[in-house]
């Protein structure tokens, strides 16, 4: 098969999944080498769906033995299948550098054959393009479910991240839906990469030349809305990782249905504006201090659709408001819908010079249009605090168009192992 | 108002602002612009002095760094016409150091950090929408025409990241290039520019690029704005992906 229809293949396959970060992770070049990978992250490219190109993102295979219920490549679907050797991935991915198009590879697949022997397939790309190509730039390799201890510790080793799919949000739906993977298979390596990427943190506080292991971290996948679980439980299960594995990131991706299957639901179309908004919810989570039960309750346990998590807050909560811009600490700042990380720290830096005014606050880039209901700036309201609920919905509603438009992050279904 | 007039370079705009802020002048109540040199104009003409710029470029390192990082911005978006925010910038920032940029409620600081922000994201988005092309002699070009002058800074981080191949980078807009030889970084200005020819390999690595860039969106999912937003069309001329469109 010629390589240009491997690539359409293989690259096609790939597309469904959510994750494209190359963020997190400083490398220096060496002298003879080629690549180094950036704090920030780099996007190259940005695809005709809108979104950002920074890794060559392929399969290695989709040639699987499975057959998970949600997945285009499962076992029972006509699709063509195509693999690719370790070499050509190889290639692919030197040539794409050394031109700029990327800042290196994801790399994931499908089971062709054991667990083991794809992940041993996935581990030989990435330590050639270490060990005999030098390169220096990013890799993200996918944890094949039911690896070996060895074979994850030797992808935590080669590559930046590395990350296990979680797939489905509880036990019962795994079993339903993905019958083949088991829930230990999944959380084991969990366990395994967030155990050796501590020892490797600390290993390297006391020596630099101590070996890296995964220094971008690891992240996972879930599906949305193709079983039953609440928002509440989601939230709470993503809680979980960030806390006991060690996670750096969760992505949602709502479901879209590929195969005719009764164990699937029947979507009209895929839950894009509830993933959007559990997206939203994780951030809370992870840069706001809000916990699960904060955003949600078991009387309430799914999400606002109208209104982003911060602002369904604050409209629960009345008593917390107004806030006074020019008195309230970083952490009450970061409540106020309309205020986010980098406004409320140029808030606590622009105060030092003067007290910030209404006009000032746009020029920070505060969203006035949410956060004038919510705050006083030196004492003095935007215009008149409405403190009943129901009203201030109403006109939030109203005044806001953009939360009634289509989700801007765009959503994707994940497919694969 | 005190009035001040200068002839319009960088270096004069730098000195003229060491005048100023050496005279005792409130900058608050002070504007500089660039003499035009029509009858009855009003204003003190400063002269430029360019060891005196340089020692001012000193001193606020000094005091306080990133101020100096913004200030380099702000110069590679060869602007003019601002040069009175720019004053005012530079005095609060000898007075607040590096405070200065957390300062956006005052409109001149907002505005020298606003065009500075929008240099430092070019630059940032050309380390991305950068693409080299292999020579026939084995050497790499990539060919840009960016609206803010970021070759510099834009070559020293390839000299980092592509550190092992020899290239070149040209802005068509300026006419100027950068050449890493594999050890050492050059800058220059070229008077013609004749594009070399192309390797035998380079056609067909473009065509799996392209083959990748079709295949990696989903269909259902085609937001050509939103691709547009993210990567203007004023970069595609020379982005491999969006050849032949
Ligand atoms: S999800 Fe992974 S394991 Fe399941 S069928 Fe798809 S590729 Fe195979």
């Amino acid at each position: 098969m010629e390589l240009q229809e491997k690539i359409t293949i293989l690259s096609g396959a790939a597309r469904y999944d959510a994750s494209c970060a190359s963020s997190g992770s400083s490398r220096e070049g060496s002298a003879c080498g080629v690549g180094n990978t950036s704090q920030g992250g780099i996007c190259h490219s940005w695809s005709d769906d809108g979104r950002c190109i920074s890794l060559l993102k392929i399969l290695l295979s989709n040639d699987c033995r499975y057959d998970c219920a949600y997945c285009v490549n499962r076992s029972s679907n006509p699709v063509p299948r195509a693999s690719f050797t370790a070499r050509e991935v190889v290639d692919l991915t030197m040539e794409f550098y050394r031109r700029n198009y990327i800042e290196g590879l994801f790399l994931s697949s499908a089971v062709n054959v054991s667990p083991d022997h794809t992940m041993e397939e996935m581990v030989r790309v990435a330590e050639i393009l270490r060990n005999e190509e030098r390169f220096g730039g990013y890799i993200h390799l996918k944890i094949i479910p039911g690896s070996s201890d060895e074979l994850v510790r030797r992808a935590g080793l080669a590559a930046d991240r590395i990350s296990v799919n979680i797939e489905l949000p509880s036990h019962e739906s795994l079993q339903r839906l993905a019958p083949q993977k088991k829930k230990e298979a999944i959380l084991a390596p969990m366990k395994l990469i967030g155990t050796e990427a501590g020892v490797s943190l600390v290993e390297r506080r006391k020596s630099r030349k101590a070996p890296r292991f995964a220094p971008a971290g690891q992240s996972t996948q879930m599906i949305i809305g193709a079983s039953p679980e609440t928002d509440l439980q989601i939230l709470q299960l993503s809680q979980g990782l960030y806390r006991k594995m060690n996670l750096k990131r969760v992505y949602y991706s709502a479901f879209v249905p590929v195969n005719e299957d009764n164990r699937l639901p029947v979507l009209s179309a895929p839950p894009l504006l509830r993933e959007h908004r559990l997206y939203q919810a994780d951030w809370l989570l992870r840069f706001y201090g809000f916990s699960p039960e904060e955003i949600l309750s078991d009387d309430a346990p799914n999400l606002d659709e109208s209104f982003d998590p911060k602002t369904a807050w604050a409209l629960r909560h009345p008593e917390f408001f107004p806030v006074e811009i020019n008195r309230a600490d970083y952490a009450t700042l970061l409540r106020v819908p309309g205020i986010g990380v980098v406004s409320a720290k140029r808030i606590i830096a622009a105060r030092r010079f003067a007290p910030v005014t209404h006009e000032g606050m746009k020029k920070i880039g505060v969203v006035m249009k949410r956060a004038k209901y919510f705050i006083t700036c030196s004492g003095r309201p935007f215009d008149k605090i409405d403190q009943q609920p129901a009203r201030l919905r109403q006109r939030l509603l109203l005044g806001d168009g953009s939360e009634q438009k289509q989700p801007r992050q765009l959503v994707l279904p994940g497919l694969f192992a | 108002m005190n009035k001040y007039l200068y002839d319009g370079t960088p270096e004069g705009l730098v000195s003229a602002i060491g005048a100023i802020l050496e005279s005792g002048d409130d900058p608050e109540k002070t504007v500089l612009g660039i003499r035009q040199d029509t009858l009855f104009e009003e204003g003190l003409f400063l002269r430029t002095d360019s060891a005196f710029a340089e020692a001012l470029f000193g001193r606020l390192r000094q005091r306080a760094p990133d101020a100096v990082q913004t200030l380099w911005y702000f110069t590679m978006a060869e602007t003019s016409e601002l040069e009175t925010s720019l004053l005012r910038y530079i005095a609060l920032a000898f007075e607040h150091g590096d405070r200065v940029n957390g300062y956006l409620t005052h409109p001149d600081v907002k505005a020298v950090v606003a065009i500075a922000r929008k240099a430092g994201r070019e630059l940032h988005r050309m380390k991305g929408l950068l693409r080299f092309e292999q020579l026939r002699d084995g050497s790499w070009l990539a060919r840009m025409e960016p609206d803010h002058n970021v070759i510099q800074p834009l070559a020293r981080h390839f000299s980092r990241r592509l550190r092992a191949q020899e290239w070149f980078i040209y802005d068509a807009r300026r006419h100027s290039a950068a050449h890493w030889n594999g050890h050492a970084l050059s800058f220059g200005n070229l008077e013609q520019f004749s594009r070399p020819k192309l390797s035998p390999e380079e056609r067909v690595v473009q065509q799996h690029w392209q083959t990748f860039f079709k295949t990696i969106a989903i269909p259902e999912r085609k937001n050509p704005r939103l691709q547009q937003s993210n990567m203007p069309a004023k970069y595609w001329k020379y982005l491999t992906e969006k050849q032949g469109e």
